[in-house]
């Protein structure tokens, strides 16, 4: 179908974009990989469309004090293939390697897809699980929100209208520290039935961090904490783990649709968890 | 040249259904060709002033001078209508029909070892065998290629594609996002094989493969998957075999 009718502009700054956004009913465009389809269906009908993909300081991937700095126009398919990302945060290239297919990894940018906060989105359980800060500036201020108190509900964020995600901050990850991204794939769109991230420390064989990041089994991404803190300060047994799996929904109610009942999602994102955890163990080096 | 499927240019055609394609229309171009090359050798015949010569490569020769006149020579000729042979029309065309005195029938076997995710319900495809037998092969690739391309439509029958209403009547499946099905990452390797057994129906010998895969993989890939499951009282399962449904039939014990 055809979208509504719209302005487009490509501003070439950051400030040119925040004088734009200044307008009402205005849609930021990134890769376009959700916005675009949802603009021909209709769903979104915006009377402004600024193109941020001329903002070269949005496309680019920095180290500082221990962490990387993810320009928000920074594509899946960078972030998949990216050498340094791929030892850096291996968690976030393993991620964006299961993102839709060839094709949307080399339009998509993390940023988009972060604002989009689809449910099924495969970031916001990596991101989450990285304890992952997103920079959202507007024209006089700018502020940081993790990404577990970023997602609030099926596309919905606390970004505000007038705020542009700039960045997202990852820790540059130690080898002591084991990750996996486990998924399973809605067959015909390539999103996230569930997804699973997990992110382990061990100290004398003990877990002493324990990250789990949900996708697709609520309204949007979060971090299981009750499933964490039951793995906290154990060993991992086989039973420690069947016993953390057990607090993974953390009362969100569980989504149901053709691909998968509430029931089947829940049970499957148990048992990715487990794998996760099994796999994000087994990374670990010694 | 050939030309394709354009229905501007064909006067009347009823479609390529029942993988009919080269034993009926190839039997038809193969009828016109020889009686194009007889009448090539006609005209050949009155320019080499002989009744014994021989088409090939583009050049009529007399098998007793061993004198040759060239395609090119006598396609001049054939609209030269004042000296024609003998009840021949001018112009080297042709136009032939082919009724089939019966059906072809290709077979084939086409062998699955898929593996079962107990735990999930996923279904993993670990090998494809796809043994057919389409008479005799004009073309090797394209006879794969119809295999391949079959066996993806078989297989997307088998494991995603449904068609789903909500309760008020909307097609809650109308797009690619919520139809699925097989994207090449998704398929497994296909081997092939084949044997062949010329069909006697027509000249060429050859039978259809185009559907040899879209009827073998569907029955072939819920065969291997209730196999797989026979351990836990599974008998029957509907297409397509989406990882949920294959999981609550190992809880309920095939119920």
């Amino acid at each position: 179908m055809i979208p509504q009718g719209f302005t487009y502009s490509k501003p070439n700054s950051l400030p040119e974009a925040m004088d734009l956004l200044a307008k009402d009913d205005v849609k930021l465009l990134a890769g376009g990989m959700s916005l675009i389809p949802m603009m021909k269906l209709r769903l979104a009908t915006p009377e402004h469309l600024i193109d941020l993909g001329a903002i070269s300081e949005l496309n680019s991937i920095s180290e500082n004090l221990g962490n990387l700095h993810i320009g928000a126009l920074t594509t899946h398919d960078t972030l998949a293939n990216s050498s340094l990302i791929q030892e850096k945060s291996p968690l976030l290239a393993e991620t964006a390697s299961h993102i839709g297919d060839i094709q949307v990894r080399n339009m998509g940018t993390i940023g988009g897809s972060t604002a989009h906060a689809d449910p099924a989105a495969d970031y916001p359980a990596s991101l989450c699980a990285l304890d992952a800060q997103i920079k959202l500036v507007r024209k006089d201020s700018q502020r940081v929100v993790l990404a577990s108190e970023f997602f609030i509900d099926a596309l919905t964020t606390v970004l505000e209208p007038d705020e542009i995600i700039t960045e997202i901050i990852v820790p540059v990850e130690n080898p002591k520290t084991g990750t996996s991204y486990k998924k399973l794939r809605q067959p015909a769109s390539g999103f996230a039935i569930v997804g699973i991230a997990t992110r382990l420390q061990l100290s004398d064989g003990i877990v002493s961090l324990a990250r789990i990041g949900v996708t697709g089994l609520g309204p949007n991404g979060f971090r299981a904490t009750e499933a964490e803190n039951a793995l906290q300060n154990t060993a991992a047994t086989d039973a420690d783990i069947n016993k953390a799996i057990t607090f993974l929904d953390g009362g969100v109610e569980v989504n149901s649709d053709i691909h998968a009942s509430s029931n089947y999602r829940s049970h499957v994102a148990r048992i990715y968890t487990t794998r996760a955890i099994k796999t994000a163990l087994a990374r670990i080096a010694c | 040249m050939v030309l394709h499927g354009d229905t501007a240019t064909v006067q009347h055609g009823v479609g390529t259904f029942g993988s009919r394609n080269t034993a009926v229309g190839g039997t038809a171009l193969v009828l016109a060709l020889q009686e194009l090359k007889e009448k090539i050798e006609r005209y050949g015949a009155m320019l080499l002033d002989s009744n014994d010569v021989v088409y090939s490569n583009g050049i009529c020769t007399c098998n007793k001078t061993g004198k040759t006149v060239e395609l090119s020579e006598i396609s001049g000729a054939s609209y030269n209508a004042n000296t024609l042979p003998p009840q021949t029309q001018p112009g080297l065309v042709s136009t032939n029909y082919w009724e089939p005195p019966n059906y072809a029938f290709p077979f084939g076997a086409h062998l699955i070892v898929s593996e079962v995710d107990r735990d999930t319900g996923e279904i993993e495809i670990k090998k494809y065998l796809a043994v057919d037998d389409c008479g005799k092969v004009i073309n090797p690739l394209m006879v794969e290629g119809q295999v391949h391309g079959g066996v993806a439509q078989g297989l997307g029958q088998a494991l995603y594609e449904q068609v789903v209403y909500d309760q008020t009547g909307q097609l809650i499946t109308g797009e690619y996002m919520d139809y699925a099905i097989p994207k090449a990452s998704m398929m497994p390797h296909i081997q092939t094989d084949r044997t062949e057994t010329p069909s006697p129906v027509n000249p060429l010998g050859v039978k259809g493969i185009g559907e040899a895969g879209t009827i073998a993989a569907s029955p072939a890939i819920v065969n291997s998957v209730v196999d797989a499951l026979s351990p836990f009282g599974v008998r029957h399962i509907d297409m397509p075999l989406t990882p949920e449904k294959v999981w609550k039939l190992v809880q309920e014990g095939g119920k």
